[in-house]
């Protein structure tokens, strides 16, 4: 210990006296001369550890509070498991106050749970050389030492804080709003299918791009053109494009009762082979098994715009009566929807993307918003089980109005009028969501 | 500058052309680039998906690090072959169905999320005229999409005005969207200009 | 039952409940399970990639056999994907990587695959262009409103707006960031409402049209 003490106050006069000697040499303006008058500040055990709360465990969360003086300086913190030493982050701007020792891709960290780890901070006022990194984390070093330096500056060490241990959570609480408001939606649906069980009718509004359906695939029979259904860019993942695959199934009954044909041009393999599935079995049900030919649901491609390429051209060449837009659908929309338009097709479109809503809007004879999208399986199927869902949204909605009243007359006695109390309640409010 | 005697530049042109020739109409030039990009896009994605997939996530990780758990997803995918014969078809349902209850299931808390973070920046936190509106605009469009209710009598009047703020809306995206899409348009015909024809730098 | 639909919906409402689970539970094996199954999905998905080139290859093979309209523009398509798939095992022979920049396979990702598909993007130019001339014959008030604003909005973004009035470019700020504001939170609280009501509907086995 003492060897190692006497080392480095060796090694800092004689970094001294060279760092000195060269600020000679270079007329003195590389260095802040306030660099050395810090060097008197002591930093103390200026790291404040805790186990980062609701993860996995691994992890490590270091705070800090410096003065103002310091707020410019870099950081280095060191981390220690018995002998071993890692540096843990370099070169942070201290004023940041916060790092998290937990594994990234480009670093990882290994903090292994329930082990003890002790952590020292350097401060540095100019990004830290690669000797005093190595330095930092060879066995030579004193833990006690509160400075060293090198040829370039002098950097502070603080009092090594710990020990901590990282754990991991069996529950996150952040989420527990989550998990309140789930309960309730699941404890809403059952209730309603309850009710309607004992034969409580539940409605459902009229969604008027829904009953154009028969219109648009009738029209389009007897001018003896196909139908064509683009389920858009999205994969089965995709709620939208799982919505749009239950469409599907029914205009496809339509499509089988008039006996006409229906093109489904796809961009995933697997919404493909879905598609193939759902029109089959629409065509079963509607007993014209024989009209459903697999090879109308084909695979385009699963590049954006070669998609809308290949639909365009098919488009132009098909030339197909009405045209349905149901899916996910990005910058292709009106691609696709003009160039429907410009084949004179009535076009049905629905997605829920509402950077493409305007353009559906402005190129398609009818357009489902959204949630109407979503909700068109119910409307189509209208049984009990679909629709209790619905009004269950529904009451979820008048919640949402609720709790947006309540913020606003919070917010005009509170953030508005200044009244403590109602300020408080506010705050609260933000904070609970 | 002079004209590109670059064959890579040639090749990027005539097929810029090519496609533009669609504005026109339906010709063999545009049918050409049309199937010219679907081959060549689904080559270079079946390219992608052997390094990033194969390679990347099935073979590294089965021969070097020795994560025997790839070998599920593995055989799942392998099910999805099961439609090549027709009497086993029907085993493909078993990785559809793994992944859409995964991406169900994933999807339920995030919408919760993004619900109470949507309700939450709604939250008048300055009394404005500006917050009392927006608070009017979400309630009203809300009720639009009420589908247990007829829209009749106070309701209906009500998704009225809510209609009226998505058209607002849309038409603000419309427009707001306008000037991005000439920008492209204005960037192909530079590359033809400059790049290729040399007439501007 | 292995035909039925029982052991499928079995599967997804298991596999459903897991990942709603593992949202809460940080601790693992919860906490990784989200990350693990996206990747499995990546897999997945991969394979059913060949699927889609059996469809596609598959249709444009009958159109040359059968010379049937267009065939010798399927013949491009084909010869697109050869040219490319050798590229790519060229490419690995030669850089060991396709994706290197000296690589043939790279060229035609540049020279063939950007050009076409940024001039699809562009024609949304003229789309665009010929969407807004149609909602000019505002065929009713909803569309007329759509139309006035997006005319507002367009010029409160160019330099003309500021010459015609000053006011116009706030007004624009303001519109985006109050009644555009106002009704996408509306839509999207509607949109996530509907998810969840589909997403519960597909766990609990109602909606069950993905797995026809």
């Amino acid at each position: 210990m003492k060897k190692n003490l006497v080392l480095l106050l060796l090694s800092l006069t004689l970094l001294f006296s060279f760092s000195f000697a060269q600020e000679q040499a270079s007329g003195g303006t590389d260095l802040n001369p306030n660099a050395i008058s810090s060097e008197t500040e002591r930093l103390g055990s200026m790291l404040q550890l805790s186990d980062i709360p609701n993860d996995g465990g691994g992890g490590i969360e270091i705070n800090w509070t410096l003065n103002d003086s310091l707020s410019n300086y870099f950081i280095t913190i060191i981390r220690r498991e018995g002998n071993i030493k890692k540096i843990v982050a370099s070169d942070l701007l201290a004023s940041s106050g916060q790092v998290r020792d937990v594994n990234s891709d480009e670093n990882k960290s290994n903090v292994k749970d329930g082990t003890e780890y002790f952590y020292t901070a350097v401060l540095s006022e100019y990004a830290v050389s690669q000797e005093i990194l190595d330095y930092l984390v060879c066995d030579s070093l004193d833990m006690e030492a509160m400075t060293i330096a090198d040829a370039n500056q002098v950097y502070l060490i603080s009092d090594e804080s710990g020990p901590v241990k990282s754990k991991a959570s069996w529950f996150n609480l952040e989420r527990l709003t989550v998990l309140i408001s789930a309960i309730i939606i699941t404890f809403l649906f059952l209730l309603y299918l309850q009710l309607a069980r004992k034969g409580k009718e539940l409605y459902i509004r009229k969604i008027s791009g829904l009953d154009a359906v028969e219109e648009a695939v009738g029209r389009s029979t007897e001018m003896g053109k196909p139908i064509m259904y683009i389920l858009g860019i999205g994969y089965v993942t995709d709620i939208p494009t799982i919505a749009g695959l239950t469409i599907l199934g029914r205009v496809s009954k339509k499509v089988a009762e008039y006996e006409t044909k229906i093109l489904v041009p796809s961009y995933d393999p697997v919404v493909m082979t879905t598609a193939q599935e759902v029109v089959k079995e629409a065509f079963t049900e509607a007993g014209r098994p024989d009209l459903y030919n697999k090879n109308d649901i084909m695979y385009i491609t699963q590049d954006q715009f070669g998609y809308a390429a290949g639909v365009d051209g098919m488009m132009l060449r098909e030339k197909p009566g009405a045209v349905f837009l149901q899916g996910l659908f990005f910058a292709e929309s009106l691609i696709l929807a003009e160039t429907g338009h410009s084949i004179g097709a009535i076009q049905i479109a629905g997605t829920t993307e509402t950077a493409q809503l305007p353009f559906f809007v402005a190129a398609c004879d009818y357009t489902l918003i959204g949630e109407e999208m979503m909700a068109a399986s119910v409307y189509l199927q209208k049984d009990p089980l679909m629709l209790s869902s619905i009004a269950a949204e529904d009451v979820m909605k008048v919640i949402i109005i609720i709790i947006l009243l309540i913020g606003l007359i919070l917010g005009i006695l509170g953030p508005g009028m200044h009244i403590e109390f109602f300020d408080k309640l506010f705050n609260l409010l933000i904070e609970i969501l | 500058m002079a004209i590109s005697t670059s064959i890579w530049i040639w090749i990027s042109a005539l097929l810029t052309l090519a496609i533009y020739s669609f504005l026109y109409k339906d010709n063999p030039f545009y049918k050409f680039a049309e199937y010219l990009l679907v081959g060549i896009s689904i080559g270079y994605g079946i390219s992608v998906y052997w390094h990033n997939t194969i390679i990347t996530k099935v073979y590294n990780p089965l021969v070097h690090d020795k994560d025997f758990l790839v070998i599920i997803p593995l055989l799942l995918g392998l099910l999805m072959f099961s439609r090549f014969f027709k009497n086993y078809s029907h085993l493909s349902r078993i990785p559809i169905a793994f992944i859409v209850g995964a991406g169900t299931g994933l999807s339920i808390p995030s919408s919760f999320e993004f619900l109470f973070k949507q309700v939450q920046g709604t939250m008048p936190t300055a009394f404005t005229i500006g917050n009392l509106i927006i608070i009017i605009g979400v309630i009203t469009t809300l009720i639009y999409f009420f589908f247990s209710m007829e829209h009749k009598g106070f309701i209906g009047k009500v998704s009225r005005v809510g209609i009226t703020f998505i058209m607002i809306a849309f038409g603000a995206a419309f427009g707001y969207t306008i000037m991005a899409r000439i920008s492209l348009f204005i960037g192909r015909i530079q590359f033809l200009l400059s790049d290729w024809l040399g007439i501007i730098k | 039952m292995l035909k039925g639909k029982n052991i499928p919906l079995a599967i997804t409402f298991t596999v459903g409940l897991i990942m709603i689970v593992s949202f809460f539970i940080p601790h693992r094996p919860f906490g990784d399970i989200e990350q693990i199954s996206l990747k499995w999905y990546s897999i997945i998905a991969g394979f059913t990639m060949l699927l889609g080139v059996d469809s596609l290859l598959g249709l444009h093979f009958r159109k040359v056999k059968r010379k049937e309209e267009n065939w010798i523009h399927s013949i491009v398509l084909i010869a697109g994907f050869v040219m490319v798939v050798i590229a790519g095992v060229w490419g690995t022979i030669q850089y060991g990587s396709a994706f290197d920049e000296r690589s043939f396979f790279t060229y035609i990702y540049n020279y063939f695959i950007v050009p076409l598909q940024s001039t699809m993007f562009s024609l949304l130019a003229f789309f665009v262009a010929s969407a807004a001339y149609r909602a000019f014959r505002a065929r009713n008030v909803d569309a007329a409103l759509l139309l006035i604003t997006a005319i507002i909005v367009m010029l409160g973004r160019v330099p003309v707006g500021e010459l015609i009035s000053p006011y116009l470019p706030k007004f624009t700020d303001w519109i985006m960031e109050v009644p555009q504001m106002a009704a996408k939170r509306g839509i999207g609280l509607g949109i996530y409402l509907g998810a969840l009501g589909v997403s519960i509907r597909i766990i609990l086995g109602i909606e069950r049209s993905y797995l026809s």
